[in-house]
């Protein structure tokens, strides 16, 4: 009924859909999963028509269709229930679930409240949701505002004739379990009307639900299988793909790290609801990776160890001395280097050269009294770039202009330039192609040679695995089991995953 | 050539034409004496501007730096006879004070800046109004002549308000592009994310972009003050928006990261030339202000980065 056939989708540097074949039938409740970065997302974007497809086409019972945007989509009765919610907290409920098609009960420019009201409760009534339309949508549970979202997409049934296709986007993220049972009922019993895309990373779940499962992986669907002949084994399989290839994360360089000495350690630190009681020892030569799902508290930790976020109870020791302050001025002084995750923003300065964000953050290296020695910071910047084999036609050229390989060299020679011997990378090798992902590979070995400490974050499970020394798994913000990665021990990604989930 | 490696040459050529055009239709204006004398007039003005290019290269914005210059203009008139000349090193602190205060607030009860300023601004004008008594203040010609004469007239040929302004400019300059502090300036103005996650002390980098505007306002309304030989708590009025208008027809844009101090001078004296041409036209001095307004809406409009805006209130 709704498909689509040989689509793809380019970003630059990225081929973010190969050839995507994809289908929903009437009444069906379809799965998707894939790891992050498998091109989950584009897809759903291009299914409710926030993207358009490069190449391929959009079927909509065998007539091609083709989405300027979002609401062309829904009038081709398409919705989407987002994982962040697009209800506005300040308005309410029945506001919410009429949001932009309000007209229907205004006469002579007054709005009719009554009937409002009454259409609203006809709308939550499918959800099986008794709440007055009326309340403020802020003062619902999260759960409650799933459904009220929900609502607000099944309106479209109103609007159009024809079938309906609605996406759901890790609906289930922070649900309680008798929640998602709820979730899980209603949505079955709307098959009657509509058929269902659900995205999810918790596998058991999008197994328990849907009918058939599309597997992604590297922007191409690599398995499709129906509920009965499901295999768990193998779909995790699928997702994460090839064999785990040591060559290609330098393993036979991965030494024995120096345990006798400790440059940061962790002490039943806690943060908010970001993480919990996390304690660890990051030693010399070591790469400590901390794996879990997105917002984990993965990152909160890293940010606390560089002094962006200050934590709430807990001992952070950094080279025999404890920290009190937490700022990033603090911890450049320390010796932590930040490779952030978001390389354009946090990452590299556009507008400014290569030069200038290399020493951007040691300023007082190449300055006197305030003044810059811009001679000494090009003689350097051109040893850098010798040295890691940056290709920029010179020093002086603007950084994002460069290619994201290239800016994330930048930014490492900034930090190990500095002296910086503990090195925080969060997802170093985010839409990194192959070649620069090796380049970075690379230089995580020589760092730890050089006695360099490293705290990472990895873009993917294998990365994890193939990198590290020592792998921790936390799971909303606490700690669950940590993997020795000693080359010939290393865990497998079924056991990582049996944690992290 | 595209039109994103024109741009950066937008200023000085709309300059270049400007003239032109004025002295093809008024040759008098292109005679060198009487372009100096333009020049010379307009320095307060590009002093302020110098100050102000500061705030708008971080991004932010400094609506107080008119109501700056009219408290200056009372400190000064007011304080001369006890002070002598070092009241110039009153006025500058009290610029530095209020333009850190404005940093202060906004960046660390994170008000926006263009609300900081001007609520600072409306504080400085009631100092301005209560030491003045409200009244037109007038210094007295010997004592001015004696400590602040020699910052008008003329040594061969050179008006030394011009002299001045060269100097401030270079100052300026040398802040922006030779120091640790104006590289700092870039980096917030150009991507301030990566500022902060390179381990920059943000906040005190911007609280002193903001100083350093309100310092030059001071200079701005001390040579003003000298030039018209008083200090009254409007006295400034209307430099704000031909200020803002020659940072930004300059090649600042309000966005910042890119131009500079050196761009605000070519923006100064397209202001200038902009002012000569209405002069030439006979447009009134109240309608000056709405062709100057929409200018600026202009110069706005075509400079802005809108890749790094994603909402306007």
């Amino acid at each position: 009924m709704y498909g689509l056939r040989k689509v793809e989708k380019y970003f630059p540097g990225v081929h973010a859909l190969r050839r995507v074949d994809f289908h929903v039938n009437r009444g069906e409740i379809v799965g998707l999963v894939g790891e992050n970065g498998a091109g989950k997302s584009t897809l759903m974007k291009v299914i409710y028509g926030a993207y358009q497809p490069d190449a391929g086409g959009i079927f909509i019972d065998d007539k091609e269709v083709r989405f300027q945007n979002p609401r062309q989509a829904m009038e081709n009765g398409i919705g989407m229930v987002f994982q962040e919610q697009s209800l506005i907290p300040n308005l309410t409920v029945m506001e919410n679930i009429f949001l932009g098609y309000e007209r229907q009960f205004v006469n002579f420019g007054v709005i009719n409240w009554n009937a409002f009201a009454e259409a609203a409760k006809k709308q939550l009534a499918k959800v099986k949701l008794d709440i007055d339309p009326a309340t403020i949508t802020s003062e619902l549970s999260f759960a409650q505002r799933q459904l009220v979202d929900l609502a607000k997409v099944l309106t479209i049934e109103d609007r159009i004739e024809g079938d309906l296709v609605i996406l759901l986007d890790e609906p289930t993220s922070v649900l309680a379990r008798e929640e998602v049972e709820l979730l899980f009922g209603l949505v079955r019993g709307l098959t009657k009307r509509a058929s269902f895309i659900f995205v999810s990373h918790r596998i058991d779940e999008v197994l328990d639900l849907s009918d058939r499962i599309y597997v992604m992986k590297d922007g191409a669907i690599v398995d499709v299988v129906n509920h009965d002949e499901v295999n768990v084994d193998s779909i995790q399989h699928k997702m994460v793909g090839r064999e785990i290839d040591t060559e290609y994360y330098r393993e036979q360089k991965q030494k024995p790290y120096n345990a006798s000495e400790v440059l940061l350690s962790f002490d039943n630190v806690s943060l908010g609801t970001r993480y919990k009681d996390i304690s660890f020892e990051l030693h010399p030569g070591e790469v400590l990776c901390l794996v879990g799902t997105e917002g984990s508290g993965r990152e909160a930790i890293l940010r606390t160890v560089f002094g962006l976020e200050a934590p709430d109870s807990g001992t952070v020791t950094i080279k025999n001395e404890q920290v009190w302050h937490f700022t990033a001025e603090g911890g450049v002084w320390r010796g932590v280097g930040y490779v952030p995750r978001e390389r354009k923003i946090e990452g590299i300065v556009g507008g400014m050269n290569v030069y200038e964000n290399m020493t951007l953050s040691q300023m007082q290296n190449f300055s006197r009294a305030g003044t810059l020695l811009e001679s000494n910071e090009k003689a350097f910047a051109r040893e850098w770039i010798e040295r890691l084999g940056i290709k920029t036609p010179s020093e002086n050229k603007d950084c994002g202009g460069l290619s994201g390989g290239n800016q994330q060299k930048v930014v490492l020679a900034k930090w190990r330039s500095g002296g910086s011997d503990i090195i925080l990378l969060d997802h170093p090798t985010r839409g990194l192609d192959i070649g620069a992902k090796e380049d970075v590979y690379e230089m995580i070995r020589e760092m730890c040679d050089a006695g360099v400490g490293i705290l990472l974050v990895a873009d993917t499970l294998e990365e994890a695995i193939g990198l590290s020394h020592t792998i921790l798994v936390i799971k909303d913000g606490e700690f669950q089991k940590r993997f020795d990665g000693t080359p010939g021990s290393k865990p497998s990604l079924y056991d990582l995953l049996h944690h992290m989930i | 050539m595209n039109l994103e490696r024109i741009k950066p040459h937008f200023p000085w050529l709309t300059l270049l034409a400007l003239a032109l055009l004025v002295g093809i239709a008024n040759p008098s204006f292109l005679v060198p004496s009487s372009l100096l004398s333009l020049v010379a007039d307009i320095v307060p003005l590009f002093i302020m501007a110098l100050g102000m290019t500061f705030a708008i290269y971080i991004g932010g914005i400094d609506l107080s730096v008119q109501q700056l210059a009219n408290m200056v203009t009372v400190i000064a008139t007011v304080y001369l006879a006890q002070f002598g000349a070092s009241v110039a090193v009153i006025c500058i602190l009290a610029g530095l004070l209020f333009g850190a205060v404005s940093g202060y607030v906004t960046n660390r009860l994170y008000v926006p800046s263009f609300v900081s300023t001007l609520a600072m601004g409306f504080i400085a004008l009631s100092v301005a109004k209560y030491l003045s008594g409200q009244r037109a203040l007038y210094m007295d010609a010997t004592l001015r002549d004696a400590n602040f004469g020699w910052m008008f007239g003329n040594t061969a040929g050179v008006p030394h308000e011009l002299v001045i302004a060269v100097f401030l400019l270079a100052l300026a300059w040398f802040l922006q592009k030779k120091t640790t502090f104006g590289r700092a300036l870039k980096a917030i103005g150009s991507g301030e994310p990566a500022a902060v996650a390179s381990g920059l002390n943000v906040v005190r980098v911007k609280v002193l972009a903001f100083a350093v505007s309100g310092a030059f306002a001071a200079i701005a309304g001390l040579m003003f003050s000298v030039k018209l030989s008083g200090g009254d708590a409007n006295l400034a009025n209307g430099f704000l928006l031909l200020a803002i208008v020659a940072v930004l027809v300059g090649g600042t844009p309000l966005t910042g990261g890119v131009g500079g101090v050196i761009n605000t001078a070519v923006g100064t004296l397209i202001v200038m030339v902009i002012r000569a041409a209405m002069v030439y036209v006979e447009i009134s001095a109240t309608q000056q202000q709405m062709i100057f307004g929409v200018v600026l809406i202009i110069a706005i409009a075509l400079t802005i980065d809108r890749s790094k805006m994603q909402i306007v209130k």
